[in-house]
């Protein structure tokens, strides 16, 4: 008796790509719109403060979730500095997916408490693996070219020596 | 048995072909803010105010998933309980009163918000299609309605001229009404000679892009009478889906809002609509639509709503006057559409419809629908006593 297989002849499943993109047009408001127009002209990152809790909101709107009041005008100038909480070392590339950009590869992203007491999640320059486990201090640098995208106008947040 | 749900406090934006200067959590806030203000109530956990929010955005039209999060600090989300209804906002209205009948929470605000005007409507629309089988024929909500007014009015010889009544009528309540986006005194010839989008719907047959927003608060029956003056009950609500694929349809009926008008009338106590409803809001995108759902709710016969347009008696002043704000053929966002409608029945039977007052309503109709040739429809029955 004879046990002869037959070679698996594997199905062919038949996939659909569609990869255009849809197109939108968003607004930015009364607030975010503000830290966008700061951004772009004066290089200065801003963001209003709740007039009951007196915390920075971030990003900057109309309401303060925490208090449900109004947040109102009480506008901050915030210095730009401030100190790495955690961060990854992100080794695959990313794309700005708004407008196409690869974002550079390899690069480290971190999340920062800003010395005026927002946080954010922002890139830094150090690419150095070693040389990141240390950094602590640090301020934005803005973008030259491709400005007006908020928090895209910062390139990355660099290391200051203290 | 359960409480009764009211509806304490309604509020709308003026509907708009293009806030641009706001965004989506600004727009919503716009409508919320007036609620909050005119019951005095508070976001809180304790029992003491608002237990939870319902809101209703479409992440296509929105332009990222998880569409709550645009307005959530606006509707007090934070550390809350929170709920997003997709689709049209009658069904979150829906969902905010069942959550009431649970008997776990007694206040319950309601918000939604649409910006039509950031993002690209044809490919929206085309996107609610079945991706891989229906989306490469390129169809949209304008290009299907096409076929379906033109089934509907072969099959129960409806006129273009019927179908352009519907816009006179509405585009003309909408001047009695501030919050409605283009009011415009139109004749049948007007319509008839604009631009034609897809035969046989012309510009004037359909509705023009628009952006805005809509609030309310629901409560239990002991709570809304010590929360407003004039609470509006929910007696009936009920939806309906009719099957995706369009070749499974015959596009001159429209089953799925008979059974849920069915439904509804039935929790409501309602054994002739025509009778025992003074005041009807209905969505229609497209004129005819207005027509077709007048039939599939029963508030005439089959095939008969063309003789009731001519006859007049849906105008204001009417026997039945449907859509008095205006429609959404004079400006009101998808999404937001069936809200619009509760909020502008809620006001009927509150008696403060100024001008576009309907005299004496005591039963309001509201209509909502969404998807493909009206998919999803739902029906919600207000009464005041």
């Amino acid at each position: 008796m004879t046990t002869e297989k037959k070679a698996e002849k594997k199905p062919e499943y038949i996939k659909v790509e569609i990869a255009r993109p849809r197109a939108y047009k968003w607004s930015s408001g009364k607030y975010l719109g503000k830290l966008y127009k700061e951004a772009l002209e004066n290089r200065k990152l801003v963001t209003n403060r709740c007039p009951k809790c007196k915390q920075l909101l971030w990003p900057p709107a109309g309401v303060c979730g925490r208090c449900n009041v109004e947040a109102g005008e009480d506008w901050v100038v915030m210095s730009g500095e401030g100190t790495v909480l955690q961060y990854t070392y992100l080794v695959f590339p990313l794309w700005d997916p708004h407008y196409g950009d690869r974002l550079a590869n390899p690069y480290p992203t971190a999340t920062i408490k800003l010395d005026d007491g927002v946080f954010l999640v922002h890139f830094l320059e150090e690419k150095d693996p070693e040389k990141l486990k240390n950094v602590k201090r640090v301020q934005a640098v803005w973008k030259e070219e491709g400005r007006g995208r908020g928090l895209g106008d910062i390139l990355y947040f660099r290391t200051i020596d203290e | 048995m359960a409480e009764r749900v009211g509806i304490v406090a309604v509020a709308q934006t003026k509907y708009s072909p293009n806030r641009a200067d706001a965004n989506e959590g600004e727009l919503v806030y716009e409508a919320v803010k007036q609620v909050l203000q005119e019951t005095g109530l508070k976001f809180a956990q304790d029992g003491t105010g608002i237990d939870a929010t319902v809101t209703c955005s479409q992440d296509f039209w929105d332009g990222r998933t998880i569409s709550s999060c645009n307005v959530m600090s606006y509707v007090g989300h934070h550390h809350s309980d929170e709920d997003k209804v997709a689709e049209d906002s009658l069904n979150a209205v829906y969902t905010a009163f069942a959550r009431i009948l649970s008997g776990h929470q007694d206040v319950v605000l309601v918000a939604t918000h649409c910006k039509e005007s950031q993002g690209d409507k044809r490919g929206i629309e085309n996107a609610a299609m079945d991706p891989i089988f229906l989306r490469v024929l390129g169809l949209d909500f304008l290009s299907a309605a096409a076929l379906q007014a033109r089934r509907y009015m072969y099959k129960y010889g409806i006129t273009p001229y019927q179908c352009a009544r519907v816009v006179v009528k509405n585009r003309g309540n909408a001047k009695r009404n501030p919050f409605a986006q283009e009011p415009l005194d139109l004749t049948v010839e007007d319509v008839l000679g604009s631009q034609v989008l897809a035969s046989p719907i012309r510009r004037l047959d359909a509705k023009p892009t628009s952006d805005g927003a809509c609030a309310m608060i629901l409560a239990t029956e002991r709570k809304a009478k010590k929360l407003c003056q004039k609470p509006i009950w929910i007696e009936g609500v009920s939806n309906c889906y009719e099957t995706h694929y369009l070749g499974d349809r015959d596009l001159a009926e429209c089953d799925a809002l008979v059974k849920a008008a069915k439904k509804a009338y039935k929790m409501a106590d309602i054994t002739d609509a025509r009778k025992q409803v003074n005041v009807a809001e209905i969505s229609e995108e497209y004129s005819y639509q207005e027509l077709l759902w007048m039939e599939g709710l029963g508030l005439c016969g089959r095939g008969e709503a063309g003789k009731i347009i001519d006859s007049g008696m849906t105008q204001l002043g009417g026997q039945l006057p449907v859509n008095p704000s205006g429609g959404m053929l004079s400006g009101n966002p998808t999404v937001v559409a069936g809200m619009t409608r509760i909020a502008e029945g809620v006001l009927q039977l509150r008696g403060e419809a100024g001008e576009r007052q309907v005299t004496g309503a005591k039963r309001a109709l509201a209509h909502g629908f969404t998807g493909v040739c009206g998919q999803l429809q739902g029906v919600m029955i207000l009464g005041k006593a």
